[in-house]
């Protein structure tokens, strides 16, 4: 049944996004925020906004209960969980579900088998997915050294019980894995109270692709192509672009059958990413895992297939089965997003919230803008840093890049510090550019060169 | 607040001001005139631009004067709290602590926890709010006399909604 009346439960730009999407398609829209977003874009967009706590997640946006019985008490027929807080716990969509409110998200039960990383391996396993090729359990140095030669070195070793990188290492031969075998194991013996070891190939050279997939929930599933996200800091992603320029179109069409084979095998419903590391010296793609929800850069997606995958969503969720085929989606031009960030580059990237007493962003052919942000607006602190994603798209990457630069260029924000700085520096960068860049190379190429001209 | 050498700003003036609001397709009406502020809105849950910054609170009572003949009929409608009236000098207000379903009394048909004119004392419990079936007593956390009953029975109200008005001692 099509929904009428949506909660949107969440907050920020992808609050702002959820409120114009449901809007197009005609569904009304109630707003969560919590005490401190009560003026915020999407309350003002929303047909109700409804504080649901203070300003604290703990006691709003990660409280379950107040978001159901908010959508129940304001005659919601469905809650968009958007990204982040409650989007991929299994708790939330079973709620919903219990009271007959439509989630607008994958069911419960496919939201906790891909959350527990073991059953995701297995399912991707069983589905044909290339994992990371390891080893099971292994006792001893020399063991170690035979396994390695059949996965090629460098190889990871890790404790089976471990966490935190303790007994850990990297090895790049045999004399490596001697060298440190025993001392690691008995790291790990100390710190988890089991010295087991196993293996897993390292890759060195790896960029870390994902594929936006769409199920309707019977079997079917559709991918709008695969995005490269490989520039992150602390694993979290800076720039996002589609296509992966970078990679051959025969390891593109494995990718795409892989993310598909994988979800379709779960009968998946509604928006997910099959995220790979795909390494660039084997020409190979692993399984990483699976996020059950939208993500922050669903837009370079719709930017290059010209679908609008939050209102998919709705229809979706709303009964519409996927009316398309494969070749009518195909990826026709390229587009990058990069995230602006209300941080202090200058202060190892602390969050700088505040007021925004000047907001002036760009304009023009192939410039999106994604924020939820104004003038006099006040970024909360309580909240993730980032206040906006810049989407540029051309015809090429070379297009695109130019467009960034300029794109960059011409974006104002006063009355707080961000990291455009560090965007302008990345956009700007040779090797950006030449797309010569892997997912270590934002720490350990780019920072420190950026670094001195910050002083 | 009107300058008292000027002509003053009758209660006609205003309800032809909303009249016009009214016919019009405007979403908000903001005016500023001889120290007067009237600010109208369509939107139940919108503030006075100087309210939102803490001042010229009662400006808020002529927004909720417009706002219900715009709510639209659904079968629940989407108007918000009707709730955001000034509190007197010495009184205080019992808020909501958290959003939830409000009610008056422990049990259908059991008396209410508190009467109007009622002396409470810190402790006293003053309703009850209903969250996904969990009840939850609220206690007044002030001693004073019960002067008014701000949120209606079996209603939703948000975090820090006024739910109680009492008068200290």
């Amino acid at each position: 049944m099509p929904i009428a009346r949506v909660l949107s439960a969440n907050r920020g730009e992808i609050a702002a996004r959820v409120v114009r999407a449901a809007h197009a398609l005609g569904i009304e829209v109630v707003q969560a925020v919590s005490s401190a977003d009560r003026d915020s874009r999407a309350a003002q967009f929303a047909d109700r906004k409804v504080v649901i706590g203070p300003a604290p997640s703990r006691q709003s946006y990660l409280d379950a209960n107040l978001l159901v019985h908010t959508a129940l008490q304001t005659g919601c027929d469905a809650l968009h969980p958007g990204y982040g807080f409650l989007s991929e716990r299994e708790h939330l969509a079973r709620l919903c579900a219990d009271h007959g409110i439509t989630f607008v998200g994958p069911q419960a039960e496919t939201i906790a088998a891909l959350g527990d990383k073991l059953q995701a391996k297995a399912i991707a396993r069983a589905a044909g997915v290339p994992l990371v090729p390891g080893t099971e359990r292994i006792a001893s140095a020399h063991e170690a050294t035979v396994a390695a030669e059949t996965l090629g070195y460098p190889v990871l070793l890790k404790a089976s019980a471990g966490g935190g990188g303790r007994g850990m290492f990297i090895a790049r031969s045999a004399a490596e894995i001697t060298a440190s075998f025993d001392k690691a194991s008995n790291e790990a013996a100390e710190a988890f109270g089991d010295g087991t070891m196993y293996m897993e190939r390292y890759v060195e050279n790896a960029r870390h692709v994902e594929v936006q997939v769409f199920g309707d929930g019977t079997g079917k599933v559709l991918h709008f192509g695969e995005r490269d996200c490989s520039i992150q800091r602390r694993y979290q992603k800076v720039f996002e672009e589609a296509p992966c320029a970078a990679m051959p179109e025969a390891l593109r069409q494995q990718l795409h059958r892989c993310a598909v084979d994988l979800v379709a095998s779960l009968k998946y419903r509604n928006a997910g990413t099959v995220e790979f590391l795909y390494d660039v010296d084997r020409a190979a793609i692993y399984f990483i895992e699976v996020n059950a929800r939208i993500q922050v850069e669903h837009p370079v997606s719709e930017q290059v297939t010209g679908y609008d995958l939050v209102q998919l969503q709705f229809q979706v969720a709303g009964g519409e089965p996927l009316r398309w085929t494969q070749d009518q989606i195909p990826v026709l031009r390229h587009a990058i997003e990069c995230r602006l960030n209300a941080e202090d580059p200058k202060r190892n990237f602390q969050p700088s919230p505040g007021r925004i007493t000047g907001w002036s962003p760009p304009q023009g052919a192939g410039i999106r803008l994604d924020s939820h942000c104004y003038e006099g607006y006040l970024v909360p602190p309580f909240y993730d840093s980032m206040i906006g994603k810049l989407i540029v798209t051309a015809a090429t990457r070379a297009e695109c890049v130019t467009r960034l630069q300029a794109a960059l260029a011409d974006f104002d924000v006063a009355g707080l510090t961000t990291n455009l700085p560090l965007l302008k520096f990345i956009a700007a960068h040779p090797d950006f550019a030449a797309n010569q860049l892997n997912t270590r190379w934002l720490e350990q190429v780019l920072l420190p060169a950026f670094a001195p001209i910050q002083e | 607040m009107a300058n008292s050498d000027k002509p003053k700003v009758t209660a006609e003036d205003l309800e032809n001001l909303i009249e016009i609001f009214n016919q019009s397709a405007w979403d908000e009406l903001h005016l500023e005139a001889d120290g007067l502020e009237i600010f109208l809105s369509n939107d139940p849950n919108a503030l006075a631009p100087r309210q939102a910054s803490g001042a010229a609170a009662s400006i808020g009572t002529t927004a909720q004067v417009v706002a219900p003949s715009s709510v639209p009929a659904t079968a629940v409608s989407l108007a918000g709290p009707s709730g955001h009236a000034p509190i007197a000098e010495g009184q205080v207000a019992i808020r909501a602590p958290n959003l939830g379903t409000f009610y008056r009394a422990p049990k259908p048909g059991a008396p209410p926890y508190i009467e109007i004119g009622q002396q409470i004392e810190i402790i006293t419990e003053v309703c009850l709010i209903e969250v996904m079936k969990l009840f939850t007593p609220v206690q007044g956390n002030v001693r004073g006399v019960v002067r008014e009953s701000r949120a209606r029975d079996g209603q939703m109200v948000e975090f820090d909604d006024v739910l109680i008005i009492v008068e200290p001692n």
